[in-house]
């Protein structure tokens, strides 16, 4: 007899007693830590790398970060992206000390790659809280 | 700043791209190599493709 879903999101959480939004939490704040906390290092590994990368990177070609405050919709919607990253978006000040530079090409692409890394951890986020409540192997 | 070709810049994004699509992707990690390796090469031939086509109306 096949086990239900309800059945297998017992057995997951018996196996893993941390709740699935604080390992979405986690996922959130540090990418890979969800995954990590659930002893998937090769896919907590992939997004630490992916998504730390690509924001490491965006920041390097001084990429523009956009606030709560943007005044346009896409400047609101860029900082849904952005802060997908986590502690990435909170560190943005450290990591990028001189500021953004969109004059340059570099400047505009180093943006999308900081939206990106944003955009891979909340995939990352939705797989880890996937696993954790037996919706994902 | 990061001083790299533009070129360069594509190849890193979609590698890094790729990594995570494999991540979600497959099952085993043969099959997550394997969804890396063609996400990677669809992100490669598909930017030097559009570039190919936007080239007429660089100028």
């Amino acid at each position: 007899m096949m086990a239900s879903q309800t059945q297998l999101s017992q057995i997951h959480r018996s196996q893993n007693p941390i709740d699935p939004i604080y390992l979405a939490l986690a996922a959130w704040i540090v990418p890979g830590l969800g995954h990590l906390l659930q002893r998937r290092w090769i896919r907590a590994a992939g997004f630490l790398i992916a998504a730390g990368g690509l924001a490491l990177v965006g920041y390097a070609l001084r990429g523009e970060v956009f606030t709560l405050r943007s005044a346009d919709p896409f400047g609101k919607l860029g900082f849904i992206a952005d802060a997908g990253s986590g502690s990435f978006y909170f560190l943005a000040r450290f990591l990028e000390p001189a500021g953004a530079d969109i004059s340059r090409a570099a400047g505009e692409y180093g943006t999308r790659f900081i939206a990106a890394a944003g955009i891979v951890n909340l995939l990352g986020v939705v797989d880890a809280y996937g696993i954790a409540a037996g919706r994902r192997s | 700043m990061l001083r790299i070709g533009h070129v360069w810049q594509m190849a890193l994004f979609a590698l890094l791209v790729s990594i995570a699509f494999a991540c979600v992707g497959g099952q085993s990690l043969s099959q997550r190599i394997k969804h890396a390796i063609w996400s990677f090469a669809l992100f490669m031939l598909i930017g030097i493709g559009i570039a190919w086509l936007m080239y007429p109306f660089s100028r």
